[in-house]
């Protein structure tokens, strides 16, 4: 077990492994994104009431829904940071950061698009739900601008770490938002079996399909910059250095 | 079945339409290609960009380390000849 473990935080470890899973990745990511795309735009029933907006909303909660990964992702790779010193764990949670904020950005500008027409508005500020994924972005723009400011690498390692567990009290308050606080954003819709809205069958399918993508491409984007970063950490490492004799 | 049974328009003008919502739809999914591309091709471009840097780096230090163990084979010789004469 703790051998696994050890294996498991070791950067050349995980390069070469990651090595021989991306091309799969990349390939169930690819089939996904595009059936999900494809299946969205072309073959979903207009909903009842939002008409053909509704197929915003499969990006949209999709691409939500993913954000909401990226504080717990960090502050389990910053508590193993913390404890064990694992350096592929502080690896990942740098790109994770950058990657997050991304995610938050794309996540409230749908959302606008979204709610310019459902809500007949683009923004409002007295809205929980929109709100608190603005703090979530700010929060990511935060971790990456702390990383930058601290030279220190292994303080800034520390102090992102403890920003990102901190950071979890949001994702559960952005969660709940739209229980505790009665507004404008509606909750998730409950699943529905009957076609035709938006809680229909052939949305929550295509929304599944979609959410899977989203994923996929999250794993992927962040594998890609973590063995970037990897790179970068261990140039001077025997294996980095041999590594460069080969082609790409 | 026939692949083109479940499309939900009759002409490609009423897909781009998308019921009259044609900028909110289509900027949401250009917003998303835009995003998903974004993230993939610029980790891909920096490692190109990291590899070409390390590389030059790698053959500068072997370079370097050639020219000292030149000049300490040259020392080495001229020893050995002061000592000859």
């Amino acid at each position: 077990m703790w051998l696994w473990f050890a294996k498991l935080g070791s950067p050349k470890w995980f390069y070469e492994l990651s090595s021989k899973w991306l091309p799969w990745l990349v390939g169930a990511m690819a089939i996904t994104l595009a059936v999900a795309t494809v299946w969205a735009l072309l073959y979903l029933p207009p909903d009842y009431q939002q008409g053909f907006t509704s197929r915003i909303l499969i990006v949209h909660v999709a691409v939500a829904g993913t954000s909401l990964a990226f504080f717990p992702l960090m502050a389990v790779a910053g508590t193993i940071t913390l404890v064990w010193k694992m350096k592929l764990a502080d690896m990942v949670a740098k790109n994770a950061a950058a990657l997050g904020a991304w995610f938050s950005f794309i996540t409230l500008a749908t959302g606008s698009i979204w709610g310019s027409v459902s809500w007949g508005t683009w923004w409002e500020w007295s809205d929980s739900r929109l709100v608190s994924m603005l703090f979530q972005f700010f929060l990511l723009l935060g971790v990456v601008s702390l990383r930058s400011a601290l030279e220190d690498s292994d303080k800034a390692a520390k102090a992102c770490a403890l920003l990102s567990i901190v950071g979890c009290i949001n994702v559960v308050v952005i969660k709940y938002s739209v229980e505790w606080w009665n507004t404008l954003h509606q909750p998730a819709s409950p699943v529905s079996i009957e076609s035709g809205s938006a809680n229909g069958p052939e949305f929550w399918i295509a929304t599944a399909l979609m959410i899977l993508g989203v994923y996929l491409f999250m794993s992927v984007s962040l594998i890609l910059s973590t063995r970037n970063e990897i790179l970068r950490r261990e140039r001077r490492a025997l294996w980095v250095q041999e590594l460069l004799h080969e082609s790409d | 079945m026939n692949l083109t049974d479940g499309i939900q328009f009759d002409s490609f003008a009423a897909f781009i339409d998308m019921g009259g919502y044609a900028f909110n739809v289509w900027a949401v999914y250009a917003l998303f290609a835009l995003f998903v591309t974004v993230n993939l091709v610029a980790p891909l471009r920096q490692r190109k960009a990291l590899l070409r840097d390390l590389r030059r780096r790698q053959t500068l230090n072997q370079r370097s380390a050639e020219s000292t163990a030149g000049v300490a084979v040259d020392e080495a010789n001229h020893k050995a000849e002061r000592v000859e004469t």
